[in-house]
């Protein structure tokens, strides 16, 4: 069964567009890399998922249903958020925040349940972190903030999960321990993924990995590929897109296959890029 | 905390507010033994009997309760309001008159002395433009079609400013020896009036607020992710916002309009409560209340003690607060806050 798919989306503020005649679906058990520089509409395009701006054109179909005219609750129950960004505030505990993750189905004056406190205590155990759960988040590392969050996410049981960036600002352990947990999950649990990203070799991590990957090249509001990460990322289309020279490269990884692995070598002058 | 520690910690605040009013009731101009002050309130409840001499039952039924009471309402809203609002707009910073209430019932109490030279037409002057204030930082606010947290409080601060102008210039035309000194006493908050009459008029929108806010309370702790999170977590942010908004509303212009504009409390109360029971609003709110009530109450009785002359709250809740927020700005610098 497809759980998301977008049609022929278009979106503009004012009169300036962001994106453009977009189209793609993803399906269970599946990770889906936006891939682009910055500013190519990538979040736009994941905010629109989430119901925060409606399309100039097109659909969204969740599970089926146009979502156009879904409440908040009714997408969060399909669609778990981790932002690109979290802004602290006050120091809730983790336990409390993770808790929160709840509030789509509860109702406009109900709190958590008992049932709703186990439930975020067994995903702090899952993800490895409930040694957090009476910790302030506030005091909490880059990294650590980072599982909350998607943590946080998976409370709300839902059968997409999007992630903004989610190694955006990580060091180099935390990068590779947020996508080994992204990567768990999706083999687990056949959650569907789809993750904006700046790092192209993400798409060859999960794919070595047994995931079934696929990466859309988004570039000036347009797709400008999409498919299997090989097919997607080349050298040609990584200078067009970034105007960087790239040499891709194949490691024997531990498991004995080979692994793709991009490597950047310097920034190509515009014009020549044709 | 333990379970077992928590339990006990709300005994304490439930009982607190009871053992204030109390308090209330001995302490004064005119001291009453305890004994007698039991025996009142035990002849009152159950029997008419004239135990005690019937000057005590007056002071106690017809001054010091009904005081006692309101203060304990008005403390309660103020704090539940404060902490409500401190959620909402993601800012420990704020208390309840951040969206102009307090300076819209000031001049609308101002504007009631001025018309009518009498107190009588103050509550429902004060009520209706407390009310009017916030409805106007709301609608700045709607000029983005979000309502962002960030435009209702800079739409605060701009009505606020406003109605603060409008009463200067109130108090600049009234009558400098009748009108005018009304107005500065009625601004400086006062529960001396206090009747029975007051807490069922004003208590109305003060009760529906405070239960308003003590239903929704949950949610604030969602809504303190931001507008975006929220919403990615199902929340629908605007009938939310608008119905904490209302509630705070409701119950802080109730509680200014019978007793002036009292300061301090919807910024203090909240982070005492942070610092006994964490921030989670589900708690946090409950022992606001508590506390706000307690503080008011006790805060009132100092006013009535200290000198001959009553002083009026607005300059005590001030004095104790003031000093007590900046131990609290640096205790609280490593306490988690990022």
């Amino acid at each position: 069964m497809t759980l998301i798919s977008v049609s022929n989306a278009s979106f503009s503020y004012g009169t300036r567009s962001i994106f453009d005649d977009i189209s793609f679906s993803v399906e269970p058990g599946e990770i889906f890399c936006l891939l682009g520089p910055n500013g190519c509409g990538k979040t736009t395009l994941l905010d629109c998922m989430l119901g925060f701006h409606r399309l100039r054109s097109g659909r969204i179909h969740i599970m089926g249903k146009d979502s156009v005219k879904f409440r908040p609750g009714r997408i969060a129950r399909s669609i778990a958020y981790v932002p690109q960004k979290h802004e602290r505030t006050f120091p809730y505990t983790v336990r409390q925040i993770v808790t929160m993750g709840r509030a789509a189905y509860l109702g406009l004056f109900e709190a958590p349940s008992k049932a709703d406190l186990r439930m975020a205590d067994e995903v702090l155990e899952r993800i490895g972190i409930q040694h957090l759960g009476n910790r302030p988040y506030t005091l909490l590392s880059g990294g650590e903030t980072q599982l909350v969050m998607i943590a946080r996410a998976l409370v709300q049981k839902t059968p997409v999960m999007i992630l903004d960036e989610p190694t955006a600002h990580l060091d180099f352990r935390y990068e590779l321990i947020i996508m080994e947990v992204i990567k768990e999950l999706v083999k687990d649990t056949g959650l569907a993924i789809i993750m904006a990203t700046h790092f192209p070799n993400h798409g060859f991590y999960f794919q070595n990995s047994g995931v079934s990957t696929s990466i859309a090249l988004l570039n000036e509001g347009r797709f400008l590929a999409v498919g299997s990460p090989e097919s997607v990322l080349d050298e040609k289309r990584l200078r067009q897109v970034y105007g960087v020279t790239t040499r891709v490269i194949s490691l024997p990884t531990e498991n004995g296959s080979t692994m793709k692995h991009i490597v950047p070598l310097s920034t190509a002058s515009w014009e020549a890029q044709d | 905390m333990t379970k077992k520690k928590r339990t006990i910690l709300y005994i304490i605040l439930f009982i607190a507010p009871l053992a204030c009013i109390f308090l209330s009731l001995c302490v004064g101009r005119y001291p009453l033994p305890i004994g007698d002050v039991i025996k009142v309130l035990w002849c009152g409840i159950f029997s008419d009997g004239d135990a005690v001499p019937h000057i005590y039952q007056t002071i106690i039924w017809e001054i010091r309760m009904p005081r006692a009471l309101l203060g304990s309402l008005v403390g309660a809203c103020l704090a539940v309001s404060g902490a409500a609002f401190q959620g909402l707009f993601r800012n420990p910073l704020v208390s309840s008159g951040i969206l102009g209430v307090s300076s819209g019932a000031g001049f609308g109490a101002a504007l009631a002395i001025l018309l009518f030279s009498s107190v009588a037409a103050v509550y429902p002057f004060a009520l209706v433009f407390g009310i009017l204030a916030v409805v106007c930082s709301y609608l700045i606010a709607r000029l983005y079609s979000t309502t962002p947290a960030i435009m209702l409080v800079l739409g605060g601060v701009i009505v606020s400013s406003v109605f603060a102008a409008l009463l200067s210039f109130v108090k600049y035309v009234a009558d400098p020896y009748e009108q005018l000194p009304t107005i500065v006493f009625w601004l400086m908050g006062s529960l001396a009036s206090a009747r029975y009459s007051d807490i069922f008029v004003a208590g109305v929108p003060m009760v529906i607020g405070v239960v308003g806010l003590l239903a929704i309370r949950w949610q604030i702790n969602v809504l303190s992710m931001g507008d975006r999170e929220a919403h990615a977590l199902g929340v629908n942010t605007m009938l939310s916002k608008c119905i904490i908004i209302l509630c705070a509303t409701l119950a802080t212009a109730g509680a200014v309009c019978v007793s002036g504009v009292i300061g301090w409390i919807g910024l203090v109360i909240p982070h005492i409560g942070r610092m006994l029971v964490g921030n989670d609003n589900r708690v946090l709110i409950p022992v606001s209340l508590s506390l706000g009530a307690c503080f008011l109450m006790l805060v009132d009785n100092m006013g009535r003690m200290i000198t001959g002359s009553e002083i009026p709250l607005g300059i005590l809740t001030a004095l104790v607060g003031g000093p007590f927020f900046v131990y609290l700005l640096k205790k609280t610098k490593g306490g988690g806050w990022a």
